[in-house]
């Protein structure tokens, strides 16, 4: 240990110098206050020796310099006094002295009072140095925590909170919200809406939202079933979560008509459909277990369905809104939060019954996260997805030839468009190409070489008479060809189809009727072709079936 | 699977969806979806929305059951159809003997 003593008496120093090096620490020596701020600064020490009263600075000034030097790390000062003077002691305290030694001292006391203090120093070292692996472990922990919350806010990119008809409140009560509300359009104008519950807070809820989010917009693009979107949510949560950990959830799909809900509940407080009085028409209860916890062959996705009446809203919400308490501890509670619904029950009174909520736990701490979504059930006007109607540039002839093999049992159709959906510009035709192909193919195989007749669909149980006849009669086909020609010449953007197949009868192009009845079971193929294509014609003597599809009329 | 049939929660609605190609290649998938439906009335709701392919067989089948349900049911809406889908449904004039949603 090195102690530093300071006094103008050499008398003084040379008792003290002597008496503690015996200690066995090492000793510098200051005459006055200025030369003993130097040496510490030079050399440091561990504990101060310092006299009240010196030239150039006092004790007391040179006490508060000293203590400032050595910044968080405690300096033992103990002051070197004969005086008995209560009110210099005092002082000597207050400049943030901490001990004081006698002169002559008491050998004996003076190095209990050295070790004492050493500890208290020493103390300090180690209060220091946790300070630091705290301070260390606290900064990566914000820098861990900012990385999660910069992916969460990257993955919740493509939430879409701002519709007309989407009212929402969200209120967390830390910084990682253990709620989770997510909402996205369809490709059919159609409308999704998640509102989840993780159990607990922080960091573990916000990580278990990524996987859930992503899904959540990804069969959402993709106009996927609620059924279909619970089932993978269950399956990733139930791999992902621990045992104990899991999410409470709603998740609705709105038609775009707004006239037709379903949805599927599992452990979040009973979505409400409420008029434009507020007053509640229907409850959506839970009817699950919540998400994540089931294994994927016991989860129940099964939804429920409801038409929706003009002018209702739905209104979901976490047990944050209801298990919010006043200051008086009592809970706001499903009647609470209804009755509220009814005070505030037209759509623009959003912001009030907001408003309401939070006066009634004000002045109390925020216990759990809460999550409030009001959907208005109208038309949503949300954009149908369109595929990619850009036209193809080059011209391009394909032969398909098939005989009986490639026929039976197997779809040469379906293959065929879709091979051709592959080229740029077909896929947004693919169901009306199919169509076509399909209803031609099947002319051309079903009457040119089965010779089926389709009256037969006209009797009772006649449609599946027909299809087996179909079966059987394909079974011992043998010989038979069957061409397809596709030709597509971009400079009128025209897709021409050329059909034809070695049977010897041609199709009795005289059967068909344009006028078609609605009733009917048969006749509509033909129909079809004729609204759907631009020209079709029967050629030679109904061998072949010629039909131009025009991509630049992809509505009819 | 292509063919799914489920009931709603609470019964009062029979929902069947047709994934891929809808044509004759289902018939009896199809049939057997809307068979058994109980006397409670449902609704029948044929989701179209995974639906990329259909031709006039479908739509043979579609009036088929529906001249096979008749007032066992309550109605049967066809939902979902995407564009193309649906342009089919209405040159067919379906919108007259289905709810078209």
């Amino acid at each position: 240990m090195h102690i530093l003593i300071v006094d103008d008496q050499a008398a003084n120093r040379v008792m003290l110098k002597g008496l503690i090096e015996r200690f066995g620490h090492s000793v510098s020596c200051a005459e006055n206050g200025m030369q003993a701020l130097e040496l510490f600064s030079h050399k440091g020490a561990d504990i101060v020796l310092l006299d009240v009263m010196m030239p150039v600075m006092d004790g007391l000034t040179t006490a508060k310099h000293l203590k400032q030097l050595s910044g968080e790390i405690h300096l033992p000062v103990l002051f070197i006094t004969a005086l008995d003077d209560q009110k210099t002691l005092l002082e000597c305290l207050d400049a943030g002295g901490d001990d004081f030694i006698s002169t002559p001292p008491e050998p004996i006391v003076l190095q209990a009072k050295l070790n004492a203090h050493a500890r208290v120093r020493e103390l300090s070292f180690k209060l220091k140095e946790k300070n630091e692996v705290l301070a260390y472990h606290s900064n990566r922990m914000e820098r861990e925590q900012n990385v999660v919350s910069h992916m969460l806010s990257n993955a919740l990119l493509e939430n879409e909170l701002k519709f007309g008809f989407l009212q929402t409140y969200l209120s967390p009560a830390t910084e990682f919200n253990g709620d989770l509300v997510l909402s996205k359009g369809g490709p059919l104008g159609n409308y999704y809406i998640f509102v989840g519950d993780f159990t607990g807070h922080g960091l573990a809820p916000a990580t278990g939202a990524l996987p859930v989010a992503q899904t959540f917009f990804d069969l959402a693009e993709k106009g996927l079933s609620v059924a279909t979107m619970v089932k993978e949510f269950n399956r990733r949560l139930v791999k992902l979560l621990p045992d104990d950990m899991f999410c409470a959830a709603f998740v609705a799909e709105l038609s775009a008509g707004g006239d037709r809900l379903s949805y599927w509940n599992g452990g979040i407080p009973d979505a409400l459909f409420i008029d434009n009085n507020g007053e509640v028409t229907n409850r959506l209860p839970s009817e699950h277990l919540a998400l994540g916890i089931l294994p994927p062959d016991e989860f129940n996705s099964s939804l429920s369905h409801c038409f929706i009446e003009r002018g209702q809203r739905l209104v979901a919400y976490t047990d944050g809104v209801i298990e919010m308490a006043n200051t008086d501890g009592n809970r706001l509670k499903e009647s609470g939060f209804e009755n509220k619904l009814k005070q505030f029950g037209h759509q623009d009174q959003f912001d009030d019954l907001v408003s309401s909520l939070e006066s009634f736990q004000q002045g109390t701490e925020q216990s759990d996260d809460i999550s409030l979504v009001v959907v208005n059930c109208v038309p949503t006007g949300l954009p149908v997805k369109q595929d990619d109607h850009s036209i193809i540039h080059l011209p391009f002839e394909l032969k398909v030839s098939l005989t009986e093999h490639n026929i039976k049992g197997e779809d040469p159709v379906t293959r065929l468009v879709d091979s051709l959906s592959h080229l740029e510009g077909i896929k947004a035709h693919k169901t009306t190409l199919y169509l076509l192909l399909a209803e031609a193919f099947n002319n051309i195989l079903e009457h040119n070489l089965l010779r089926l007749n389709s009256d037969i669909k006209e009797e009772d149980e006649g449609f599946e008479r027909y299809y087996s006849e179909r079966e059987r009669r394909l079974e011992s086909l043998e010989d038979i060809e069957v061409a397809i020609d596709v030709n597509y010449q971009p400079v009128d953007s025209v897709i021409c189809f050329g059909i034809r197949s070695n049977g010897e009868n041609g199709y009795p192009a005289d059967e068909f009727s344009p006028v078609l009845d609605e009733e009917k079971m048969h006749g509509r193929g033909m129909q079809l072709i004729k609204n759907f294509s631009r020209y079709y014609e029967w050629k030679d003597e109904g061998q072949c079936l010629y039909i131009e599809y025009d991509l630049n009329l992809p509505s009819v | 699977m292509s063919v799914s049939r489920e009931f709603s929660n609470d019964g009062k609605q029979l929902i069947i969806a047709i994934q891929g190609k809808f044509d004759f290649s289902l018939v009896q998938e199809f049939r057997q979806a809307y068979s058994h439906i109980g006397d409670s009335q449902p609704t029948v709701i044929i989701d179209l929305r995974e639906t990329e392919y259909l031709d006039s067989s479908a739509l043979g089948m579609l009036l088929n059951m529906r001249k096979s349900l008749g007032s066992s049911v309550k109605g049967i809406q066809l939902i979902n159809a995407k564009p193309d889908v649906r342009r089919i449904l209405d040159i067919s004039r379906f919108d007259k003997m289905f709810t078209i949603a």
